[in-house]
């Protein structure tokens, strides 16, 4: 991309339209007597159309980030905008509705309903938006060409190889057409050959197809590919934008380099 | 690649009905689990099938055992019926007028009347006590005579007779062929009523030969009492339309002051002890049926525990709350179903060879009428099916709860 190209980008990115606006969050557990913080104040919007990565520490507080983001944990104050609705103001039902109709979500570790086949599977946030099982089948096989899957869409998922098992994933997060995919370390379990298949999905998902991409990693590796880095630390979001990314990337690769050959000092001349 | 894209490149204009999933798909998830866990879906269904044909076989044996006994008891005779009597012959009389005024009531279709009476018949210088019923046509039809020669009476005969074979016997008349048209007298004294003659006395022709009683008995018209004055009719019968205005007519023909007396009175007698009976046998089938809930329990528990993944996970990607716990409940439908269905069938068939062995063993002995000593009556098979059904709606009561409020972020927490 050339410098016209770069500016042009961020300036659509700039002007898209913020489709989730979490203000002012604070999130805190009963342990015991104790109360334990895990998010503190925190505040950022996610805009149409882009790239979001949420990184740092295990314990920082990404899954419950994660969990207030698809209205599965309704926060101890603060809200969770979405489309201009308080996300938490939603009945019950339209909550799940929400969940089935606008999130598409990839874990790291992949959950299926054993005893369907790989097909049933992917076709199950189209059941819950009241699809019948043929009309959802015909759907959830174009999710899984999509991801060059279709000659698995009889088989048991469980039975399939962790690469083959996130593709599968990938497809059932994109089949109902959601507003943002959500990965939850998606490629924590695999290698990086499987691992760099999954995040270039990802990116077509963003690029090819307009979706909202939201990672949740603390694997430094694929920082570079994001428009909008919001990193995690104690409970508190630090946001970086486009122009940032670039910069904060590179710092942290570098941290990366050092702290390794540190590590293996004396072993080898690195 | 590009192709396909466009499948999901634009956005599909977004339903903004809130449907979720099908009875259907849901259904089929139901199906799916519980074929994918085979031998244990089939020992559960098996111990339901044992208790539900347990209860079954004890119940059919129970009603086959009360139909024979009403068999026995009613036999021809109709439930239709209402017998008449007074309690004070003297006052309330069972006469032309009144039985008149029961034609008049509502659903009466017969009003059957019968004289009563000892006589004496003489044939060849021979004389022979026997009872010499006088009745109308409608009683006639209603006392389902076993014609073996000869015809009934009808409304224009007036010296005529039927006898029974006892009674062709008793004048030393062996074949009943040979006793059709033959004459014989009969003396009927009438002293003990207050009736305009004091004796019925004439030769009659005899028309047709019945099988009834040990008794010697006669048969005539009734209207030969009518001529001869006879104040009372011995014995009344009020016929309805139907089993259902039985009860009302018996109100209504009591307010005049008479007595009355249906096989009905018997029937629910005999109800009441086979209602007892059969609870008493349903009771002993039971012990297997709590077996098979306490199996039934265990196996939907189980597989609650199993599934706390895979319900959090269907939570996470959009059900309801109320869809999952309508899962659990399609499934043990689908445990108690199959279990009724099939444990019905195998009581039935059981019941139907042991119903065939006593049979053949009865013909053997000359028992000329077949009889079912396991009835297995439509309703009986309906209520056991959706009863088998609604115990295992509360059997899955808790583990559905359950699993309506597993938590999918502690379900689907990294271990």
């Amino acid at each position: 991309m050339d410098d016209v190209k770069k500016a042009a980008y961020h300036q659509s990115i700039s002007n898209a339209k913020s489709i989730i606006d979490v203000s002012h969050v604070n999130q805190s557990f009963e342990i015991g007597e104790e109360t334990v913080d895990i998010l503190k104040g925190v505040d950022f919007s996610i805009k149409e159309g882009t790239f979001n990565i949420i990184y740092g520490p295990s314990g920082s507080g990404k899954s419950t980030l994660l969990n207030v983001l698809t209205g599965l944990q309704k926060p101890t104050s603060g809200d969770v905008t979405f489309d201009g609705k308080d996300l938490y103001e939603l009945t019950p039902d339209k909550l799940a509705h929400f969940r089935a109709n606008e999130i598409g979500i990839v874990y790291q570790q992949n959950f299926w309903v054993k005893s369907l086949n790989v097909i049933e599977n992917v076709s199950m946030p189209l059941y819950f938006t009241g699809h019948s099982k043929a009309a959802a089948a015909k759907i959830a096989m174009n999710a899984l060409e999509l991801v060059e899957m279709a000659d698995f869409a009889k088989k048991r998922p469980v039975l399939l190889s962790g690469g083959e098992q996130q593709r599968i994933a990938m497809a059932r997060a994109l089949v109902n057409n959601p507003l943002f995919v959500i990965a939850d370390e998606p490629t924590g379990n695999l290698d990086s050959t499987n691992g760099d298949m999954i995040m270039g999905l990802l990116q077509k998902c963003q690029t090819d197809l307009d979706r909202t991409i939201i990672l949740v990693t603390h694997n430094m590796e694929y920082i570079p590919l994001a428009d909008h880095l919001l990193h995690i630390d104690d409970g508190h979001v630090v946001e970086t934008m486009h122009q940032g990314v670039a910069a904060i990337a590179e710092g942290l690769l570098d941290d990366m380099r050092s702290r390794i050959s540190r590590l293996a000092k004396g072993k080898h001349n690195v | 690649m590009s192709k396909l894209m466009t499948v999901f490149t634009t956005r599909r204009e977004k339903s903004r009905q809130y449907k979720s999933i099908p009875s259907r798909v849901l259904l089929y998830i139901a199906w799916r689990n519980f074929i994918s866990k085979k031998l244990r879906s089939f020992l559960t269904v098996f111990g339901v099938i044992i208790g539900v044909s347990a209860i079954f076989f004890l119940l059919s044996f129970g009603l086959g055992v009360q139909s024979l006994v009403t068999n026995q008891v009613v036999g021809d005779k109709s439930l239709k019926s209402i017998d008449v009597t007074s309690p004070n012959s003297k006052i309330i009389k069972l006469n032309e007028d009144t039985t008149n005024k029961m034609r008049t009531y509502p659903h009466v279709s017969k009003v059957g009347v019968q004289y009563s009476f000892p006589g004496i018949m003489s044939y060849n210088g021979g004389e022979v006590d026997a009872v010499v019923y006088g009745q109308n046509q409608e009683y006639q039809s209603l006392s389902s005579l076993a014609l073996i020669k000869g015809r009934l009476l009808n409304n224009v005969d007036s010296h005529a007779v039927l006898l029974n074979t006892s009674a062709l016997k008793a004048l030393g008349i062996d074949d009943p062929n040979s006793a059709l048209n033959k004459v014989i007298s009969i003396d009927i004294p009438l002293d003990r009523v207050e009736a305009k003659k004091k004796q019925i006395s004439d030769k009659f022709t005899i028309v047709g030969i019945i099988e009834s009683g040990a008794g010697s008995e006669i048969f005539m018209p009734s209207n030969l009492f009518d001529i001869a004055g006879v104040p009372t009719y011995s014995q009344v019968k009020v016929v309805m339309d139907d089993t259902a205005n039985v009860a009302t007519a018996r109100k209504q023909i009591e307010a005049s002051g008479f007595q009355t007396a249906s096989l009905t009175d018997t029937l629910s007698e005999i109800d009441n002890i086979f209602r007892f009976f059969n609870l008493v046998l349903i009771g002993f089938g039971s012990i297997g049926m709590i077996v098979a809930v306490l199996g039934m329990f265990n196996t939907l528990t189980i597989s609650l525990l199993e599934r706390t993944k895979e319900i959090g996970l269907m939570m996470a990607l959009g059900s309801r709350r109320r869809d999952m716990r309508k899962l659990f409940i399609f499934e043990a439908a689908l445990i108690s179903f199959f279990g009724a269905v099939i444990g019905v069938l195998i009581a039935y068939i059981i019941g139907k060879v042991v119903n065939l062995y006593i049979n053949l063993g009865a013909a053997s002995r000359g028992v000329t009428q077949s009889f079912e000593l396991f009835a297995t009556p439509w309703w009986s098979i309906v209520t056991i099916i959706l009863a088998t059904v609604v115990v295992g709606l509360l059997v899955v009561y808790f583990p559905a709860r359950r699993a309506e409020r597993i938590n999918p972020i502690d379900a689907l927490r990294r271990e």
